[in-house]
């Protein structure tokens, strides 16, 4: 198992790739953090973060398996 | 009935306002949000001239998102059915990107719900606009 990371619009131009593995598992704030260090080309944007589809904030707890996506303020309408 | 939907392709909007009709209801107030040519840069104070758009969408989380104001939307006012379809994909100028469809038994609910139901999506729902201009492209910023 693995946790699935995915980016949508501005972070997947920015990351290169729509999705992504990782293992950090805990608060959100914390796999957030790694994958700005990461992906630094992000570091400039205002990011937002859903868990299993649902809007979360960082200390939203991830876990084994969770669905993950990072993105910039929605803009749809 | 209620309805959202992401659609890759053209809109038919008046069929889509006809979906949520029942017979209890009065009025139906139907938002057709379309592609703009100008749209100013919030940062430089730039106008920009847009020659086509292209949405992207979370499209799972989208849906259930767009199901969930609809679910508070009935809640909080008067009203009888909503439908919701977004584009996705190149939209052109003049293009429905979004239709917010609120039928009512009574007019004054549906104009408030759908003002509201559109607000909200603009800010839950994920799903991102890029604008194409001639010398160049920009996600567009969520609020």
């Amino acid at each position: 198992m693995a946790i699935r990371v995915l980016f949508f619009g501005a972070t997947a131009e920015l990351v290169g790739h729509r999705e992504i593995k990782t293992d950090i598992d805990g608060w959100a704030s914390r796999l957030l953090d790694k994958i700005v260090a990461d992906y630094p080309q992000l570091g400039s944007q205002k990011l937002l973060i859903s868990v299993n589809q649902e809007h979360a904030s960082g200390e939203t707890v991830v876990r084994d398996g969770d669905e993950i996506a990072i993105f910039t303020p929605v803009s749809g309408g | 009935m209620d309805f959202a939907e992401l659609s890759a392709g053209p809109v038919d909007l008046a069929s889509a306002a006809r979906r949520v009709v029942p017979q209890e209801c009065g009025a139906t107030v139907t938002l057709d949000g379309y592609a703009r040519k100008y749209t100013n840069d919030k940062e430089t104070g730039e106008t920009h001239e847009t020659e086509y758009l292209i949405y992207e969408a979370y499209d799972e989380m989208a849906l259930k998102e767009m199901r969930k104001l609809i679910a508070a939307a009935k809640v909080k006012f008067a009203i009888s059915n909503v439908g919701i379809v977004h584009r996705t994909g190149r939209v052109e100028i003049g293009e429905t990107s979004v239709v917010v469809s609120v039928a009512a038994p009574h007019r004054r609910a549906a104009f408030e719900a759908c003002e509201w139901l559109i607000r909200e999506l603009k800010r839950t729902v994920p799903i991102w606009k890029k604008e194409v201009y001639a010398d160049g492209e920009k996600w567009s910023e969520g609020e």
